[in-house]
């Protein structure tokens, strides 16, 4: 094997150092003055869209305070765990009627305090991460999945109730559901 | 040598801070890059999912515009969304500007996030072929990247490859034990049918790093092997860990062959 007679990585300093920054998640610290406006708050913020969301959807916090899933560091957190994630997912999917397309497809959405759900956003791209649209019969089947799930567990920051992005990533190979993650 | 062991010092000095020594591009004499380095690592006050942090790496792009830490950097926020269409653009970018030092972390993180075993492979094998030292971990650290690989062959159908992989890595005399090497072996020589190897790098696993998914397919082996009693007692150990959290987790995807408490469950409700 080519591995065999290797040395030790002097790049792999700079990879390591580049390693601990990029895995380090630390708080939102003091704003800065820009005119810029490419980006919202934080990457992947959905904002409240009156045409497609539920304008009954009530946050515990507002949408300044929203958190990303893996911020109390617990990782995806489901009645059941995944196990009981995946297979809800996998039972209701209907392979049959998925038009036979390949890629993948975020399901992107907010998780309140309570636990409830809303804001569903949908992106897809193919094997070589090129944007794309799947058929309906494939995006509205896990559309109408994810909206379903009712067993996402609130969840707290130094004892504090917070909301959370969520997200789900369906890997799909001939419309077969291949990977769910996180 | 000098020059590896000036860079090495160098580098080793910026560990504290968590960012790459800007300090390497000044004494190459590449004063573009040392200010837009100097300008990315003022991202370290800001969340990685931030607007600020955003455009402090466009700061630094727009003074050298190739510069590729921060196209990584600006892609992991995206990467953690699930925005796989623009996190593979700009890391397409920071990998055509230095494959040396990108194509680890886009590999792995095409397996981590995606389960992209094509794609990371082809990156891991890549870097394989670019440079004549070792390849490296996995940014969590948990895997070097030939285990990785290894897992994603698995992943395709190929395990005598990955237990070959596997193998091969863990008899280099530098290797570093990752979290998890000898869990996805023992799993491997399980499902291969080799109860007796299986059991006893499982326990090299438990001895190293102990786990709750070990013990679960340590039951598993025991019971093959026809000796129930043992399997018991395992998917008991396994319960208990699992209870006191001491199982595989990841905070962002879950872990290949990892269990949940229903896996042991179901399995001990199963067992004669």
């Amino acid at each position: 094997m080519h591995f065999l007679t290797k040395r030790p990585n002097p790049l792999h300093f700079l990879y390591l150092l580049l390693g601990i920054s990029l895995a380090t998640c630390t708080r939102p610290q003091q704003t800065i003055e820009s005119t810029e406006n490419t980006y919202l708050r934080w990457v992947g913020d959905i904002e409240f869209d009156a045409a497609m969301d539920n304008p009954d959807f009530e946050l515990c916090t507002d949408d300044s305070q929203i958190k990303q899933y893996f911020n109390d560091s617990q990782g995806l957190e489901y009645e059941g765990e995944k196990y009981t994630l995946e297979r809800t997912i996998r039972d209701q999917y209907d392979t049959q009627k998925a038009k036979k397309e390949s890629g993948w497809l975020r399901i992107r959405f907010v998780v309140n305090c309570k636990g409830k759900t809303d804001r569903f956003r949908v992106i897809g791209a193919d094997e070589n991460y090129e944007a794309r649209d799947f058929h309906k019969s494939i995006t509205d089947q896990l559309l109408n999945i994810a909206k379903s799930l009712d067993g996402w567990l609130p969840k707290t920051i130094d004892g504090q109730q917070i909301d959370y992005y969520q997200y789900l990533v369906f890997k799909i190979e001939d419309g077969q559901l291949t990977e769910i993650l996180p | 040598m000098r020059l590896f062991f000036i860079l090495s010092l160098l580098l080793l000095t910026s560990f504290a801070f968590g960012q790459k020594n800007c300090n390497v591009f000044l004494y190459q004499g590449d004063t573009l890059q040392y200010e837009a380095c100097k300008t990315a690592r003022q991202s370290g006050r800001y969340y990685q999912f931030s607007r600020e942090y955003q455009m402090t790496h466009d700061r630094a792009l727009e003074i050298y515009p190739n510069y590729a830490d921060s196209y990584t950097s600006k892609s992991t926020a995206y990467l953690k969304s699930g925005d796989f269409i623009t996190w593979k653009q700009l890391m397409n970018k920071a990998v055509s500007l230095s494959p040396e030092e990108h194509l680890g972390y886009r590999g792995w993180c095409r397996y981590q996030f995606f389960r992209d075993y094509e794609g990371a492979i082809a990156d891991i094998e890549r870097l394989d072929e670019l440079i004549d030292y070792d390849i490296g971990h996995s940014v969590n650290s948990d895997y070097h990247l030939n285990i990785a690989k290894a897992i994603c062959y698995k992943a395709l159908g190929q395990s005598e490859k990955a237990i070959q992989i596997i193998e091969t890595q863990m008899r280099q005399s530098d290797h570093f034990v990752g979290e998890y090497d000898y869990f996805h072996l023992g799993i491997l020589y399980l499902e291969k049918g080799d109860y007796q190897k299986s059991i006893k790098l499982l326990d090299q696993q438990n001895d190293h790093n102990e786990l709750a998914d070990a013990h679960y397919y340590q039951a598993k082996a025991y019971q093959e092997l026809g000796q129930v009693e043992l399997a018991k007692q395992k998917v008991a150990q396994a319960k208990t860990l699992y209870s006191a959290g001491r199982k595989a987790f990841d905070g962002y995807t879950h872990i290949d062959d990892e269990i949940d408490l229903r896996d042991i469950e179901e399995y001990e409700s199963a067992l004669p």
